[in-house]
């Protein structure tokens, strides 16, 4: 395989991850804050937020993913 | 197993002369959850009433506010709190009338005078702080009032000032705002204000204080240690009740709780004039022993019989798991108690959960880290749900240290055997070596997907069979059939056309029609039935067919996220090791020291770091694949749950 190739291949997981995460960043952001107020309103409901917030987490691990099936 | 505890609906009459007995019976055997009565509010109703409290109850109520008081007082948390001894409820009864109010009366007495002086301690700081800024102005504070003829300005300025009209000034110097006091005459007021007004001028107010202005700090300085000290004093006198009393006051909060709640049952109840109804759940097992108690309870003049549980009973949902499977109750709890007609998939999630987690987290040294730590804080935590969680992540430890025995890891280093599973090391620090198996482990995660995903279609159709009927029952399990052939059928397709590892391969079968092969039929046919069988149910559920690839795809966190943690540990173990110790122990010097202690800290930091990320990341992906890939494929939730009338008692007995 060309270095050139090698590079471009690179640069393609590079995005894969960094444009996911911050995707995974954007959607985390509203949740993650209308969670914290959620649970100033009443503690209980923190498992089930917490949950909530990693929900969007799934974009950057399909990100992962295909960056990682790119390089090996 | 896998069906909630049993439940059956009794229904009891009795006399109103015998509800204290009744009650008093049904409270000791902490099983009869009671259905509360509701009246039906309509006019000129005559029909059963809701009853009234017991003799005593307001008694016990305002015993009861009294006593949390003064556990507020003491922030006595009665969950948190080692009993002893317990007490005798009688013995306790005694004393409650005799002591209790005497110990009110002096923790009132005693947080009463410690607020006072809060308050007064609050009052010197505030007016040692409006001193202060004049301390560095030689003259009594007296000089700064009583002026006909001239006007005073204290207050703090942003830069120096120069004004025209006669006057006296003081300027002190300060961090960003300077603190300047300006005398001039009063009919030239305006002309001073407006100077001042551009220099940024903020008033302060002048202490209504005499004396130099270091006495009068030092003077009050002295009276706030002097009252700090009797506040010192006041909490050690608290403190000393509290260690007396503490244990007393938490059996008394027990005992007027059960009394409170004995007393109040009534309310719960349907009542005439002379009889009273309670209608309510236990356990099946427990209904004779109920019943027999019942009875000789009241001398048999009681009436106790089974009720029919009709479709639309909302039945109160109690768990029936095995002893190992408890504690992930609260996994279940977290995301919704299962209907009592529904399958409770607790056993799997208990099962399922630390296998999931020990794919992500797979390192000996972590788990074992983990381990520790759950042994370590078991002593701590107190409350039910802390206990399920710690050995929820207790078994989860173990099975971490499992898959790190099957990966070969610890803390990120490769361990000197063999690993069974697809490697993980990847290639940082440039060792070299085999570098990670990503295609092998992606199978790995699809395949758990794939069953895992068909697994809660299974348990969908089961659910659906039992809880529906008639022409929709057959639609709706025929539906989760559906949804199975669907995913298989894309899967017999995609093996069909791509080789892949850990999957078969299809792809040598001879064609059929139009180059496609046996295989590759099969597989559309399976995907198109699926498709029918889905859309008779509802047209509209193929809008989700895309979901079966996503929610497949998803498993592939599992490696994910554990990859991810890997990386972190290699790298924190390539700086640590690799950059800072290792190039110094060649030739060591003082230099060279720093940078080895500097690696350590690194090392410990960061796997410190990466061993907490995991955990979260560990175990609320796990959660996740349960909540959502898993639970949205057959369970609804939203049972009751089943709190029987009584209490655990802790702190005292009956005698």
């Amino acid at each position: 395989m060309k270095a050139s190739q090698i590079g471009m291949k690179a640069i393609a997981a590079a995005l894969a991850v960094g444009l996911t995460g911050i995707a995974a960043a954007v959607a985390e952001m509203a949740i993650g804050s209308a969670a914290v107020g959620a649970t100033a309103e009443n503690k209980d409901v923190f498992g089930l937020v917490l949950l909530l917030t990693v929900i969007p987490e799934t974009i950057v691990i399909f990100g992962l993913v295909v960056a990682l099936l790119l390089i090996f | 197993m896998l069906k909630p505890e049993q439940m059956s609906r009794l229904l009891i009459v009795a006399s109103k002369d015998q509800m204290a007995p009744v009650i008093s019976e049904l409270y000791r055997h902490h099983l009869f959850h009671i259905e509360d009565f509701v009246e039906a509010g309509a006019k000129d109703y005559e029909g059963f009433k809701i009853g009234t409290p017991l003799s005593g109850a307001s008694e016990a109520s305002s015993d009861l506010v009294k006593i949390r008081a003064i556990q507020n007082a003491f922030s006595i948390n009665s969950e948190d709190f080692e009993a002893k001894q317990r007490h005798n409820q009688s013995a306790l009864q005694v004393k409650i009338e005799r002591e209790l109010p005497a110990i009110e009366h002096e923790v009132e007495e005693l947080t009463g005078k410690r607020s006072k002086l809060d308050a007064q301690v609050k009052e010197y700081e505030q007016k040692i702080a409006e001193i202060s800024p004049f301390i560095g102005i030689p003259g009594d504070l007296d000089l700064y009032r009583g002026y006909s003829n001239f006007v005073i300005f204290a207050g703090y300025v942003t830069k120096e000032v120069s004004i025209s009209v006669p006057h006296e000034m003081s300027f002190t110097k300060g961090k960003g705002k300077n603190f300047l006091v300006v005398i001039a005459p009063s009919e030239r007021r305006n002309e001073v204000e407006g100077v001042l007004q551009e220099a940024g001028y903020q008033a302060v107010t002048i202490p209504d204080e005499s004396g130099i202005p270091q006495d009068r700090i030092i003077f009050y300085n002295e009276q706030v240690t002097r009252i700090k000290k009797e506040i010192e004093e006041i909490t050690h006198k608290l403190d000393a009740i509290k260690e007396k009393h503490a244990g007393f006051l938490v059996a008394c909060e027990e005992i007027l709780k059960v009394q409170v709640e004995k007393t109040e049952a009534p309310l719960r109840f349907a009542t005439t004039n002379e009889t009273f109804v309670a209608e309510g759940w236990v356990p099946s097992g427990s209904v004779e022993t109920i019943r027999q108690g019942l009875v000789k309870a009241t001398g048999g003049k009681i009436f106790v019989t089974e009720l029919a549980i009709s479709e639309h009973d909302i039945v109160p949902v109690e768990y029936n798991n095995p002893s190992f499977a408890k504690p992930s109750q609260l996994l279940m709890d977290t995301y919704s108690r299962p209907k009592y007609t529904e399958l409770d998939p607790t056993i799997m999630i208990s099962v399922v959960f630390p296998i999931f987690f020990g794919l992500i987290l797979g390192d000996v040294g972590y788990g074992i880290l983990l381990l520790v730590l759950c042994l370590g804080l078991q002593k701590f935590v107190k409350g039910e749900e802390g206990r399920q969680l710690l050995v929820v992540l207790r078994n989860a430890s173990l099975s971490s240290i499992f898959f790190g025995v099957l990966y070969s890891e610890f803390l990120g280093f490769p361990c000197p055997w063999v690993y069974i599973l697809p490697s993980r090391h990847l290639n940082i620090g440039g060792e070299g070596g085999h570098g990670p198996n990503i295609p092998g482990l992606m199978m790995v995660a699809i395949w758990i997907g794939i069953i895992h995903i068909t697994l809660g279609r299974v348990l969908g159709m089961v659910n659906h069979a039992r809880q529906d009927h008639g022409d929709h029952r057959i639609k709706a399990v025929l539906a989760n059939a559906g949804w199975i052939l669907v995913m298989w059928g894309i899967l017999v397709l995609i093996w069909s056309m791509v080789q892949m590892p850990y999957m078969p391969d299809l792809t040598t079968l001879p064609p059929v029609v139009m180059n496609l092969n046996a295989a590759a039929v099969v597989g559309a046919l399976m995907l198109v039935v699926g498709a029918l069988f889905i859309a008779r149910d509802s047209g509209l559920e193929l809008v989700e067919l895309p979901t079966i690839i996503s929610h497949t795809l998803s498993y592939s966190r599992l490696v994910a996220v554990g990859l991810s943690s890997v990386a972190i540990a290699m790298v924190v173990n390539y700086i640590a090791i690799g950059m800072l110790i290792e190039p110094q122990l060649e030739n060591i010097t003082i230099t060279g020291v720093i940078f080895i202690l500097l690696g350590v800290v690194v090392f410990i930091g960061g796997h410190l770091m990466n061993m907490v990320l995991g955990i979260l990341g560990g175990s609320l992906h796990s959660v996740r694949l349960h909540y959502v890939e898993f639970f949205t494929k057959f369970y609804k939730g939203g049972g009751k749950k089943y709190s029987p009338l009584g209490l655990t008692r802790r702190f005292t007995e009956d005698l």
